[in-house]
């Protein structure tokens, strides 16, 4: 009898997986044209055109504070002053009427309780015809405001008087949208794709009943899982790499980091992804089931890790929860290497935490896979 | 029947053809199909029934030559025509009468209409008990009979059958054929086609197609008639012997053109030879002759008719060059985990090379397999026979190791314990119903595959591809998607692949499903080949003819061994008689002995009915003369063999009743060996 050659029989499975894969023109489109069309459609036509929004503000408190404010809002051409003074009930209305697209009333005690050390309310209106753009304006209003309150408080502290007034916009000193989408997009079209590619391939198997056939050769569930997961991770790495030259040639996105480090990130996130799609793949009988699964699953993770909308405009409960969203990590990776042009000293922990996720969830899903096929 | 040839034309073709492309399927057919009658097709696989299906059900456009459907042209016909696909046509998703209504929708049965003919149609089929139930929740046969409504319930004069039993089990398979007699004599034409000879031979008229031309047409009895030959049954305690002798002699005698052929054909059975011979006598003469001058002992001779399938051959193998195939590359085999064990049938050691031993399986509250003991050893063909759902398919997933037992114990190559070991796995060879291949790999692709898996050595690897490609005819294809493979070359494609590594002990589920005969004869060959180099074998099918290539056979109902034996012995302990009746009134005969007798003692062929009687000689006057009282004229009777199709379905009949007696009693104690 001939003897069992480990390697032999995962070369043959292997390329098996392979030739599979690349006669696979669904696989090969999620693979490669997803992300660039992903790409394209958050960078140019859902980046909402939240510049230059038409502002009217109402200044009861008239003094060195509010102007500040005012001023705050309209420095990053994100808003544009069409309207000041006039009454309350006729700035609101222009702005129910479509005339602005955002509204600001100052009260008059704004000087004195800033003195007394108390908060103070301003009334902020913003056009919600586009629930979208209205959104991410309020998201604007609301992280300008807390850096002007930053700047505020320091500011009387005396004696750190140099702040940067734009500490939170530096990485995106133009704010320019594309820029805050396009590392988000890289993370939400891995995480699609990586799920989506690795539980297909490995519930077809279940689906064409080929699997029993299998199962009868002498290979190990071992070996039949790592054939499935070398060959895809690599392919996503190719992925990874293609979403990463749109960003920079297309969007002019700066790489600022350290490539290889963003490569081994990303190389995690792969593991994260491939680890959901098995989990999937184990827990359902066809494709269609893991697809439609998929979508409960990713849907969230993808919302909650901060990829498309800014973490700041989710309610604190959702902050929280998202520490257990292994794409948050990533994300905030990503933009940190894209943008900021952090070292590994930066992002230690967050590259730290996406490790242990990628260890723990493929550990949990092979093994999971694995019982099945026993 | 006889008056056939004067009732209307339902389908007039004249020189039709179709192709595809450079591709002719169809090249210039004559027929025609007249009211009333079951019209067959048969052929190998690739010969264009399908493509003549689709031309006569409106579905494809002729290329040349002329087709009358109901006296227009088959498309604007559609509405009078029911058609039967190849696949399932049901939404699995729905029950059986949402099916039924949303097929009768298209077609405008709705109302009052629909009511009627809906519990007309699931009254006659047997399905009016659960209209509730899904589609997706029937058996096989269940599933083509609601197929059957659904193609009845638009009231066609045309219904089209396109391989309408395929993977359906034989006692399912009767009873869809003699529905198909009931709805043929309601005044609805049938056209049908079929692999299985069996069923052909209940067609009124049969056209043979081959590579898109008709090669015969004629009644069955006509066409065996036709033949000119005698069907030699020889038996003898040196088979393989027997068989080698014979066979030289006749390629003999095929390739010395011009001289007469003594010998025709020469088939090999489990536990006999079929020759086919154009003289009685001189055939005799010579098996004897031959036989003594190989030294052999006296082989048994005995004389039957024909069958389909010897029309079949013969007529295609004046077609086909004679191949001279070559044997599988094997290399000897050192048993060392087995050295008790020789190979041959018959020996005392300790383990077969298949062993089990009261071995049963529950899922949830279903009782799948209940103490089934068996043993195959190395160098025999042991065939696992049962309707569907009978348990043969969990059975073999068992033996296989696929499944844990949930009672008893087994043995695999004499190994008793962890038989999911992977040195164990390299010796087993495994076909699966359909899913061998991955379709979206090619032809070598996938055979490099299981090289791979099975770690096939390097020096070997070259030689066996070749072998596989050669012997499922493929050579110059390998390029070809497995996918895009008619299911008949799938499935000895699949076996190639099942077998690269030689395996000691093969499993093989349904291996021949919707393999054309020609083919089906060349596999089963190649079986025969690796259990003659030691190979042991086990084998379930649904076509019983085939079985007779078995050396063992065994019987399973609702989860049980019922009996086990050779072919011949199964068929001669087979209690009662089976008579043929021919009669005029066929139809009318056949209601009243369903009402007289139990329903699986009778079934309707073209032109006669088969009886089971268990006591002949008593109880045959009293049916004839019930059925004269009744005003049926009986032309003629006569005792035929039992075949072993008649075998399986009243073993399988008796055994179910004797079950429900058991189960109708207060249960004995279990002895499931549950642990």
């Amino acid at each position: 009898m001939n003897k069992l050659n480990y390697f032999t029989q995962l070369k043959a499975l292997m390329r098996k997986e392979v030739q599979q894969i690349l006669r696979d023109k669904q696989l090969l489109f999620l693979l490669f044209f997803m992300p660039i069309l992903q790409l394209f459609i958050y960078g140019f036509a859902l980046s909402p055109e939240v510049d230059r929004l038409r502002l009217g503000v109402v200044d009861h408190a008239s003094s060195t504070v509010s102007r500040a404010l005012t001023a705050a809002l309209v420095v990053n051409d994100v808003f544009e002053l069409k309207e000041s003074g006039g009454r309350d009930a006729a700035l609101a209305a222009l702005v129910r009427d479509g005339a602005l697209d955002a509204g600001l009333i100052i009260p008059a005690d704004l000087e004195r309780r800033y003195r007394a050390g108390l908060k103070t309310n301003v009334q902020v209106f913003i056009d919600g015809v586009d629930a979208n753009s209205a959104g991410i304006a309020a998201g604007y209003v609301s992280q300008i405001l807390a850096s002007f309150n930053r700047n505020l408080s320091s500011g009387s502290q005396e004696s750190r008087e140099i702040i940067s007034p734009q500490i939170s916009f530096a990485y995106n000193p133009g704010l320019i949208s594309s820029w805050f989408f396009v590392p988000g997009v890289i993370a939400l079209v891995l995480n699609l794709v990586s799920t989506l590619v690795s539980s297909a391939a490995l519930v077809r198997e279940k689906d064409s009943g080929t699997l029993e056939q299998l199962l009868m050769t002498p290979v190990s569930s071992k070996q039949i899982l790592l054939a499935k997961i070398v060959p895809l991770a690599a392919l996503l790495m190719i992925t990874v790499a293609v979403a990463l030259l749109v960003s920079v040639l297309v969007f002019h996105v700066p790489f600022r980091g350290n490539l290889l480090l963003f490569l081994f990130v990303s190389f995690l996130a792969v593991l994260v992804g491939i680890s959901i799609g098995i989990a999937l793949a184990a827990y359902s009988e066809n494709q269609r089931q893991s697809l439609l699964t998929s979508f409960f699953i990713n849907l969230p993770v993808i919302q909650l890790s901060g990829a498309i909308a800014p973490m700041e405009s989710m309610p604190e409960f959702f902050q929280y929860l998202s520490y257990l969203d292994p794409l948050r990590y990533y994300v905030i990776c990503v933009r940190a290497l894209l943008l900021k042009g952090g070292g590994f000293s930066e992002i230690w922990i967050e590259v730290l935490s996406l490790s242990v996720y990628a260890f723990v969830l493929l550990s949990l899903s092979s093994s999971r896979f694995r019982k099945q096929l026993k | 029947m006889t008056n056939a040839l004067l009732e209307p034309e339902i389908v007039r073709a004249r020189g039709l053809g179709k192709s595809y492309g450079a591709l002719a399927a169809v090249k210039g057919i004559d027929f025609e199909i007249r009211q009333g009658e079951i019209f067959g097709l048969i052929g190998p696989d690739g010969a264009g029934k399908t493509t003549t299906f689709h031309i006569m059900g409106g579905v494809l456009e002729k290329n040349s030559g002329e087709i009358a459907v109901l006296g227009g042209s088959p498309r604007n016909m559609r509405l009078s025509i029911g058609y039967l696909t190849q696949q399932f046509s049901l939404y699995l998703d729905l029950s059986l009468i949402e099916n039924l209504r949303y097929v009768a929708g298209l077609r405008d049965v709705t109302g009052r209409l629909f009511e009627e003919r809906a519990a007309r149609y699931l009254k006659l089929m047997d399905l009016d008990r659960f209209p509730n139930r899904l589609a997706g929740q029937l058996s096989g046969g269940m599933k083509q009979k609601l197929a059957l409504c659904c193609a009845l319930v638009g009231d066609p004069k045309l219904l089209l059958l396109d391989e309408p039993t395929t993977g359906v089990d034989p006692v399912s398979r009767r009873e869809f054929w003699d529905l198909l007699s009931r709805v043929c004599s309601e005044g609805v034409t049938v056209a049908v086609a079929t692999p299985y000879l069996d069923e052909a031979e209940r067609c009124g008229r049969l056209i043979l197609m081959h590579e898109g031309r008709i090669l015969e047409e004629g009644s069955p009895a006509g066409l065996k008639e036709r033949l000119g030959m005698h069907r030699l049954e020889v038996r003898s305690g040196k088979l393989h012997e027997m068989e080698k002798v014979l066979i030289e002699a006749q390629s003999l005698q095929a390739k010395s053109n011009g001289a007469e052929r003594v010998l025709f054909d020469v088939q090999t059975f489990g536990d006999r030879l079929d020759v086919l011979v154009p003289d009685l006598e001189q055939g005799r003469a010579l098996v004897r002759q031959l036989s003594q001058k190989a030294g052999l002992s006296e082989p048994l001779l005995s004389e039957q008719e024909p069958t389909l399938e010897n029309v079949f051959v013969a007529r295609l193998k004046h077609d086909l060059p004679e191949e001279e195939q070559k044997p599988f590359p094997f290399v000897a085999v050192n048993r060392e985990l087995s050295e008790t064990n020789s190979p041959g049938l018959g020996n005392s050691a300790k383990y077969g090379a298949i062993e089990a031993s009261a071995v049963s399986k529950r899922f949830g509250n279903f009782q799948a397999v209940r103490s089934v003991s068996l043993r195959v050893e190395y160098g025999e063909i042991y065939g696992l026979l049962g309707a569907n759902g009978a348990g043969k398919t969990t059975t073999i997933k068992i033996l296989c190791g696929l499944i844990k037992p949930s009672g008893g114990s087994m043995a695999l190559c004499g190994q008793v314990s962890d038989l999911r070991q992977e040195s164990l796995r390299q010796k087993l060879g495994y076909m699966s119903q359909k899913f061998t291949l991955y379709d979206d790999l090619t032809i070598r692709e996938n055979l490099e595959f299981y090289c791979g898996v099975y770690c096939v050595p390097e020096a070997l690897r070259k030689e066996r591809i070749a072998w596989v490609l050669r012997s499922s005819e493929l050579t110059g294809q390998e390029g070809l998607l497995a996918g895009k493979l008619p299911g008949g070359w799938k499935q000895r494609l699949s076996f190639g692949a099942a077998v690269l590594h030689q395996p000691q002990v093969l499993f093989l589920d349904e291996p021949t499903s919707g393999v054309d005969p020609l083919a089906r004869r060349e596999m089963w060959k190649l079986i025969r080949d690796f259990s003659r180099q030691g190979t042991a074998i086990l084998v379930t099918t649904h076509f019983l003819e085939e079985a007779e290539n078995c050396n063992n056979l065994g019987f399973m109902v609702a989860g049980e061994l019922v009996a086990e034996g050779s072919p011949s012995r199964i068929k001669e302990e087979q209690p009662g008689t089976l008579y043929e009746l021919v009669c005029d009134d066929l139809q009318g005969a056949y209601a009243r002995l369903k009402g007289q007798l139990e329903d699986w003692r009778t079934s309707m062929f073209a032109d006669c009915l088969h009886v089971v009687l268990d006591d002949g000689a008593s109880e045959l006057p009293a049916v004839l003369s019930a059925l004269s009282a009744e005003g049926v004229k009986i032309r003629s009777h006569r005792q035929v063999p039992f075949s072993l199709e008649d075998c399986f379905i009243s073993i399988v009949q008796r055994a179910q009743r004797a079950h429900f007696d058991i189960a109708a009693k207060p249960q004995p104690p279990q002895s499931g060996g549950q642990k």
